[in-house]
């Protein structure tokens, strides 16, 4: 199966926008990591008279689809209000890509992942708006709404994947149905883990294949 | 093109295209007795059995040719386990073998063998000591490689052997040894008796020759079944009509491979060192994934870039018409680091980090230099971009 990149997602590659650190940035944040293979910062200038994003910049440790989710999404949240901007959804800036291959959508979560947690700390830490919610089902299950089933893109929410969420004393622990013969269980265990362990309040997250 | 790509298909030799498309017209028939067509095609195919089977110090009756390596693994795994009569028995890798083996492996063990993975070390050699410790009287196979793919490095195969020999001594009885050396046969040479190997698979499309062809080496005497039926007039263990004109293209690359090997290994040798010294010179923060120097093959290079990803590394340079591979998840189906890196020690960051290049007879010193004048700036441009940053000096 040939597995392409559109002809946009290759031209934010090569020249992405936006590319960068914003010296003495209102917010700034880091979402995935290196050991799962991408990373992404997110910089932002905000006016804090109209909440309007006056610069956006971004750094990525990533591959091809890392770098152009960057750079798309910076280029949708500049001008934008804080609040415009944080209702940017993953799909919105893959279709603005012309599509990603679905095994490749997760890129897409992480861009706008790190483009909404920056917008968060600035608005907890300038504004004084707590986002952050408290750790129950509701919470884990909206947090497992961003990891994606790789072959289709979809996340494990809609897919009818996760079984069973259970949370005792910080302790969280995710049941899910993927055969074991799955090439993806063990990449999409790990973004669980990673996902959930975000949230504020969890102490150890459990997943289990059933 | 720059094509630094060369274990994942190499470019058909217009020699190799030549014999092909003779065959194509002149041997078309169904390789058969008595008649001057058939007899033509079973000719050329046994030419090519000739042909390999002197390279690799082995008779004729003992090469049969497949479809490529994956089926030449398959017909070795399979047909060899299936036909021994073993109480709890149990089967012998290691854990940086070609998928095709490790697929085996996994389908073997759903039928209730025990599979064991050897160890290897951080150049990925292979832990002996523990090849040596887990073979006994239930051992129904032992699965090694000439030449690691990913990282290049050269296994002992002739001491595998020796072990495998004196456990079948211990044990009173052949433990079948099966080499992979798909990856190998453009660099190393190979004798069957020196190795003790029973089963050696082999690929066409590693040295220049076509797809669709690879070869299976029966030591005489190993017990095999076959795994697929059919007409037998071609060969008990390939039923079916063989592809004469694959065949053909494999022998013509046989011949060729061994007309200049010494020569080409040796043009390979210094291309690849030329390489390595000018990302060593002008790249910092690297790590070289398997040996140095004459304990990988010449054909390979892999290196880990750290601070950045692969699949962006090799995307950036096949726009430059630069092609190379990548053991980044990123650029993997399945989305996991590549298995022999991380056997190797690297964690999975490292992993994502790394470029394979492996060459051919075919590159130059002009394909090298202009390779590592694309590389150098790619590298400089995605560090510049990237999250993670080298720890201060």
């Amino acid at each position: 199966m040939a597995i392409k990149y559109t002809a946009k997602v290759i031209e934010h590659f090569k020249s992405p926008h936006n590319i960068g650190v914003i010296e003495n940035a209102d917010a700034c944040a880091t979402e995935g990591s290196p050991a799962c293979g991408d990373e992404i910062t997110v910089y932002l200038k905000i006016d804090k008279a109209t909440d309007r994003i006056e610069d956006v910049k971004f750094q990525s440790y990533g591959c091809a689809s890392n770098i152009a989710t960057g750079s798309i999404i910076t280029d949708l949240a500049k001008g934008k209000t804080i609040d415009e901007a944080e209702a940017i959804t993953w799909k919105q800036a893959a279709d603005e890509l012309g599509g990603l291959p679905p095994v490749k959508m997760h890129c897409s979560v992480l861009a706008v992942d790190g483009l909404r947690s920056a917008i968060r700390k600035y608005k907890k830490e300038v504004k004084g708006i707590d986002y952050d919610s408290t750790l129950d089902v509701k919470t884990v299950t909206e947090e497992l709404k961003h990891v994606l089933w790789p072959p289709v893109g979809v996340d494990i929410i809609t897919l009818q994947m996760v079984k069973y969420i259970g949370i005792d004393q910080g302790a969280v622990r995710v049941e899910v149905s993927i055969g074991s013969d799955e090439k993806f269980l063990d990449p999409t265990i790990s973004e669980i883990v990673e996902h959930v362990g975000k949230i504020r309040g969890v102490k150890s997250v459990n997943v289990e294949n059933v | 093109m720059i094509y630094l790509d060369n274990f994942r298909g190499t470019m058909v030799a217009p020699e190799v295209w030549e014999a092909m498309r003779i065959a194509a017209i002149d041997k078309y028939a169904v390789p058969a007795a008595f008649t001057q067509c058939g007899t033509g095609a079973a000719e050329l195919i046994e030419r090519a059995q000739n042909r390999l089977a002197a390279g690799i110090g082995a008779s004729q009756n003992e090469v049969v040719f497949t479809g490529s390596a994956t089926e030449a693994i398959n017909i070795a795994l399979l047909g060899s386990t299936r036909a021994q009569a073993i109480d709890k028995p149990e089967i012998v890798t290691s854990e940086i073998e070609y998928p095709a083996t490790l697929a085996v492996y996994k389908a073997l063990e759903k039928e209730g063998y025990t599979a064991h993975y050897i160890k290897v070390d951080g150049e990925g050699r292979y832990d002996l000591d523990q090849l040596s410790f887990v073979l006994n009287e239930h051992t129904a196979m032992v699965s090694l490689m000439g030449v690691n793919h990913m990282i290049g490095t050269i296994e002992p195969l002739a001491r595998a052997g020796n072990i495998i020999a004196d456990a079948s001594q211990r044990v009173g009885r052949k433990i079948p040894y099966h080499v992979d050396f798909a990856s190998a046969l453009q660099t190393q040479r190979l004798d069957v008796d020196t190795v003790k190997a029973d089963l050696v698979s082999f690929s066409s499309n590693k040295i220049h020759g076509p797809k669709g062809v690879g070869a299976l080496y029966v030591r005489k005497g190993t017990k095999i079944h076959p795994i697929t039926f059919g007409s037998e007039s071609y060969s008990p263990l390939m039923p079916g009509t063989p592809n004469t004109m694959g065949i053909a293209g494999f022998d013509k690359a046989i011949e060729l491979l061994y007309a200049t090997f010494d020569r080409d290994v040796e043009h390979m040798r210094s291309l690849v060192n030329r390489l390595a010294t000018g990302i060593q010179e002008h790249i910092p923060h690297i790590l070289l994934n398997g040996p140095e120097g004459a304990e990988r093959a010449a054909s390979h290079l892999c290196y880990s870039f750290l601070f950045i990803e692969g699949e962006a590394i090799m995307m950036f340079l096949d726009m430059d018409e630069i092609v190379v591979d990548t053991g980044s998840a990123c650029a993997a189906a399945t989305l996991k680091p590549n298995y022999i890196l991380i056997a190797i020690g690297r964690n999975h960051e490292q992993a994502h980090g790394s470029i394979r290049f492996t060459l051919s007879r075919y590159n130059t010193e002009a394909d090298i230099d202009t390779a590592l004048a694309k590389l150098v700036p790619i590298v400089e441009r995605l560090r510049a971009q990237s999250t993670i940053r080298p720890p201060a000096q």
